[in-house]
């Protein structure tokens, strides 16, 4: 009975002695994820912001995958902590963290300490970091979808011009494929994000605009099952099914990173990816490396260029304890040599115009200054606060068409038919 | 019985069931009670949190994607468990041999078990690639099938791809707790029975299982209680496609807690543990625990 | 005489099956970590061995992977022996002991258990976080403990369900007390299933991915589970030889265990000589 308690306490004294570092300090926490690379870079900032300001910086690691980056942030800013203080997050994200109170306007702290919004992408404030009239977030960094396409092949059997159509693009594909599968059986023309995953809305949204459509129209009004959409959705099950210029894998498995590697390993003409496979492509042992060029995504006729715009934000928690010096750890953040130095040293794009003007910028990534147009011009997914939802059901649903599970037209109008009940259910 | 007195008796056990009475209550029994409370409000973010009592269950019910996450979940194991159950008895009763190295197969046996599961997973979702997976390079090795095989393409072949993973990265845990079982067995009895001239069919049925019905009984309770929540494996591997017909209900669940909507997720859960519960009183009547513990 | 040869055949290919079954994506994780690119098998690159993945692994420090593997050990060591002892105690005292409230005890403990762990992982952030344990190892200590207590619980429960009763009586008889005839007779005889659970529990605990991705911050209390997630990348680039040669690094552990704990759970059961 003695031995029984003696134990007990003995246990309840091993375990309480671990707890050693818990984590009552409080320097500002900043709660990022991401690659180790990037996060040593991080470190690496924020050593230099506390050097600089005297400011202790406490980093706290999530993992790349966004959901669990997200849960993450959920649980402790649901809970009311007070860590973290700043965090990145998701551009899709900013209008459900705005609508749940989570975020701290920054008008006061912008106007008080002169801060100027207007050296950013105008659209991106006014579409993304805004909720109510308040700025409640600033752009760290920003991306958009592009065209890659392999130089060397339209040398040898093309006119050399990049397509303008979606049109042109398929018959560039028809043709390359004739060639190139003589010596690569595994040629495709096109690949492109088709799985059933965020990124597929960003695909599908690119080819609907582009075609005159929309997903939300001005007022506010779901228009997923817009004719134009419908007809954009046709025709990217056509490219797979039809044309036969993308694999069959597309609306199984291909996501960012396995369409960039495909293309990577040298077996398509044409990419639909995010800026930051330039880099990847270009680096030693790459395939592809001075083979690549980038252009606008086409447009169907009548339509324009299209590219959906992503990226990653910086907020401050409300109810955070340390507002002040977190403001300063978000100006310094998205101050322009800091982001130079994401630019140069991560293949980050900015949201700040003037680094495109940097004479860094413009000698050691020329690639960038054109694709500020592009930048400028991109279209944000709609910034709802239960956009996830309605993104869920609409992915299942393209993810369908695109198998053929059902066709554009019933795809496209189930997805309107649950979206409208999402809206009714999470507006108030 | 003669077993001191009763009452002194009765306090050794209550002290003996505390430390583990104790740890329930803070970190499972709490949560778990106000999740079920949470369940029934409306119970989201970004809106006014409002009593709901059974609002969100009502909309399960007329929600078409839990029906089939639902099916999806109760079919997965419908058809992993018996596998995994057939599979581990074989294992186990292998392993219950004396034989050379028995140790050295032991510890390979319970490899899958000891990967953690989101590296199975992964490892799963690359032989299960398209273009350089070993399934398909397998498949063209041994020419069994025509060209390669779009595993993850269709909801029946994703079905049958998780359920091979599933089934593979478990088998170990049902193996080890049925010869654990088998262990106790003394040989004895067999001897005995091959003396009367039995055959292993007849040895098999009527000393092993009904021995083993217990042991049988915990592994199933556990295997169907894992599998009814499953979401990892299915997280990395389909992601819960293509369409949706790969869902598992907590795959469902976590995406409405990651949404922000903790009402409906909690509801969700409940659910979950509803029909966890339903099956595994089945199993323990099934398994004569209240007669033995009677 | 046929009889055995049949049963010799079905043995062997028994075994064989067993082997390919269970060790052939083990086989595949491995060759994938040792090679260069990990799409060789499409043939369109060519296999190049390296140890690169591994030396990176250990030696990089921002992967910090040596510090996650010894917070899995260390956890996995401390819960896993926690929770052999409150489960054998509990499982005796269910199994041997008449109390009011003795049927319900199994079924409440498995019901609990029941949750799927996001909907708990919420409080649990809560009640830690109140206890200024986040990121420290009893955040995770804890809850592993009453995670998986039910598992061993039942495990040894149907275990000691099976020992019978004549061995507790021999020992009243002689004048001992509940606790020793649970120390120096029970566990004895249980130790295999005190030392299956205790392995169950250990590998359940390394494994564990959500909680401790939620309950924790940073390596000071991470786990290997969410350590290997922090490999990708940004756009879930996934470092796949990196990814293969820390799983085999973290598998090597729990294998070595295995091993070693074989002895325990292998008994020659001689039943007639214990009741002697």
């Amino acid at each position: 009975m003695k031995r029984l308690i003696t134990a007990a306490l003995v246990a309840a004294a091993l375990i309480m002695s671990c707890a050693g570092d818990g984590d009552r300090s409080s320097p500002v926490t900043l709660m990022i994820g991401g690659a180790p690379a990037e996060l040593d870079y991080w470190e690496k900032v924020i050593g230099d912001f506390t050097r600089e300001t005297g400011i202790a910086v406490d980093l706290m690691r999530q993992p790349t995958d966004t959901d669990q980056r997200r849960q993450s942030l959920v649980v402790p800013l649901r809970a009311g902590e007070e860590d973290p203080d700043v965090f990145l997050m998701d551009i899709v994200w900013i209008g459900q963290f705005a609508a749940s109170g989570w975020l701290e306007p920054l008008d006061g702290r912008i106007a008080g300490d002169g801060f100027n919004l207007n050296v950013f992408f105008q659209g991106i404030i006014e579409f993304a970091d805004r909720y109510e009239g308040h700025v409640v977030a600033m752009p760290v960094y920003v991306d958009a979808g592009l065209l890659y396409y392999r130089k060397d092949i339209f040398q040898e059997h093309l006119t050399g011009k990049v397509p303008e159509t979606w049109p042109e693009l398929v018959e560039y594909c028809r043709v390359a494929q004739r060639s190139e599968r003589r010596l690569h059986p595994d040629f495709w023309g096109f690949v492109w994000q088709g799985a059933q995953y965020e990124g597929l809305v960003c695909t599908f949204m690119e080819f609907a605009l582009s075609n005159g459509g929309q997903l939300i129209d001005r007022n506010g009004n779901l228009t997923l099952d817009d004719p134009r959409n419908i007809e954009a959705l046709e025709f990217m099950r056509d490219l797979i099914v039809t044309h036969k210029v993308s694999p069959p894998n597309t609306y199984t498995e291909m996501k960012e990173e396995e369409v960039r590697t495909f293309f990577e390993s040298g077996q398509a003409l044409f990419e639909r990816n995010w800026p930051y496979a330039w880099g990847l492509h270009q680096a030693e042992g790459s395939p592809v490396k001075d083979r690549v060029g980038i252009a606008l995504l086409p447009r169907f006729e009548g339509g324009r260029h299209a590219a959906t715009l992503g990226g990653w934000h910086i907020g401050m928690s409300r109810s955070s304890d340390r507002k002040q010096d977190a403001w300063r750890l978000m100006q310094y953040i998205v101050s322009e040599p800091v982001q130079t130095g994401f630019a140069l040293n991560l293949g980050w794009n900015p949201a700040r115009q003037d680094v495109y003007n940097s004479p860094e910028i413009v000698e050691n990534l020329p690639h960038l200054v054109a694709l500020k147009e592009v930048f400028r011009t991109a279209s944000p997914r709609p910034n709802l606060p239960y956009y996830s939802l309605l993104s869920r059901a609409l992915q299942a649903e393209l993810n369908k068409a695109l198998s053929g599970m059902a066709t554009a037209e019933e795809a496209l109008k189930s997805a309107q038919a649950q979206g409208l009940e999402i809206m009714a259910t999470y507006e108030e | 019985m003669g077993l001191g007195s009763r009452l002194s008796d009765r306090r050794t056990a209550y002290l003996f069931l505390l430390p583990l009475l104790v740890f329930i209550s803070l970190f499972i029994v709490i949560p778990v009670l106000g999740t079920i409370w949470t369940s029934l409000f409306r119970d989201v973010t970004y809106l006014e949190t409002a009593f709901a009592l059974f609002g969100n269950y009502r909309r399960l019910l007329a929600d078409a994607s839990f029906w089939q996450s639902m099916k999806f979940t109760l079919l997965f194991v419908a058809v992993c468990i018996p596998l995994e159950l057939f599979l581990g008895m074989v294992f186990a009763l292998i392993l219950n041999e004396k034989l050379p190295g028995r140790g050295v197969l032991r510890a390979a046996v319970l490899v899958p078990w000891a990967i953690p599961t989101i590296v199975a997973a992964r490892t799963w979702e690359l032989i299960y690639n398209y273009s350089y997976g070993l399934a398909n390079w397998a498949l063209a090795l041994f020419h069994v099938a025509s060209g390669p095989v779009n595993w993850l393409g269709t909801p029946l072949s994703s079905f049958g791809a998780l359920v091979i993973a599933d089934v593979w990265k478990t088998t170990p845990f049902v193996t080890i707790i049925l010869l654990a079982g088998l262990q106790t067995i003394p040989e004895q009895i067999y001897e005995q029975a091959r003396v009367d001239g039995t055959t292993f069919h007849q040895r098999f049925f009527r000393i092993t299982l009904p021995i083993l019905r217990p042991v049988i009984a915990v592994a199933l309770i556990f295997r169907t209680i894992d599998t009814i929540r499953i979401l990892d494996l299915i997280y990395v591997i389909t992601g819960g496609g293509p369409g949706g017909s790969t869902t598992s209900l907590s795959l469902y669940g976590y995406k409405f807690f990651n949404e922000g909507d903790f009402g409906y997720g909690s509801a969700i859960a409940v659910v979950v543990f509803l029909m966890a519960f339903v099956l595994s009183i089945t199993y323990l009547r099934v398994g004569g625990f209240r007669g033995a513990v009677e | 005489m046929s009889e055995k040869l049949i049963k010799r055949v079905l043995l062997a290919a028994g075994i064989v099956f067993m082997l390919i079954f269970c060790l052939t994506p083990f086989i595949y994780m491995i060759v994938v970590s040792v090679s260069g690119n990990p799409s060789f098998l499409s043939g369109s690159v060519d296999f190049s061995a390296t140890l690169a993945n591994y030396r990176d692994v250990i030696t990089v420090k921002s992967l910090r992977f040596l510090t996650y593997l010894k917070n899995s050990i260390v956890i996995g060591g401390i819960v896993a022996v926690t929770v052999g002892g409150i489960a054998a105690l509990s499982a005796y005292a269910v199994s041997r002991i008449e109390f009011r409230g003795r049927v319900w005890v199994p079924l409440a403990v498995l019901a609990f258990s029941m949750f799927p762990q996001i909907s708990i992982v919420g409080y649990l952030y809560k009640l830690m976080r109140a206890a200024g344990l986040i990121n420290t190892y009893p955040a995770l200590i804890l809850p592993y403990i009453a995670w998986t207590a039910p598992l061993a619980f039942y495990i040894l429960l149907s275990y000691m369900m099976q020992i019978p009763r004549d061995f507790d009586d021999a020992a009243f008889v002689d004048g001992a007390g509940r606790f020793t005839i649970f120390r120096k007779i029970i566990v004895p005889v249980a130790m295999p299933g005190i030392v299956s659970a205790m392995l169950l529990v250990f590998i359940a605990a390394f494994n564990e991915f959500l909680f401790a991705l939620m309950l924790t911050s940073d390596h000071k209390a991470r786990t290997i589970p969410v350590g290997i997630a922090l490999f990708e990348g940004l756009h879930g680039e996934v470092p796949w030889g990196y990814i293969m040669a820390a799983s085999a690094i973290a598998t090597f552990p729990l294998v070595v265990m295995s091993l070693y704990f074989q002895k325990f759970v292998i008994q020659d059961v001689t039943r007639g000589a214990l009741k002697g």
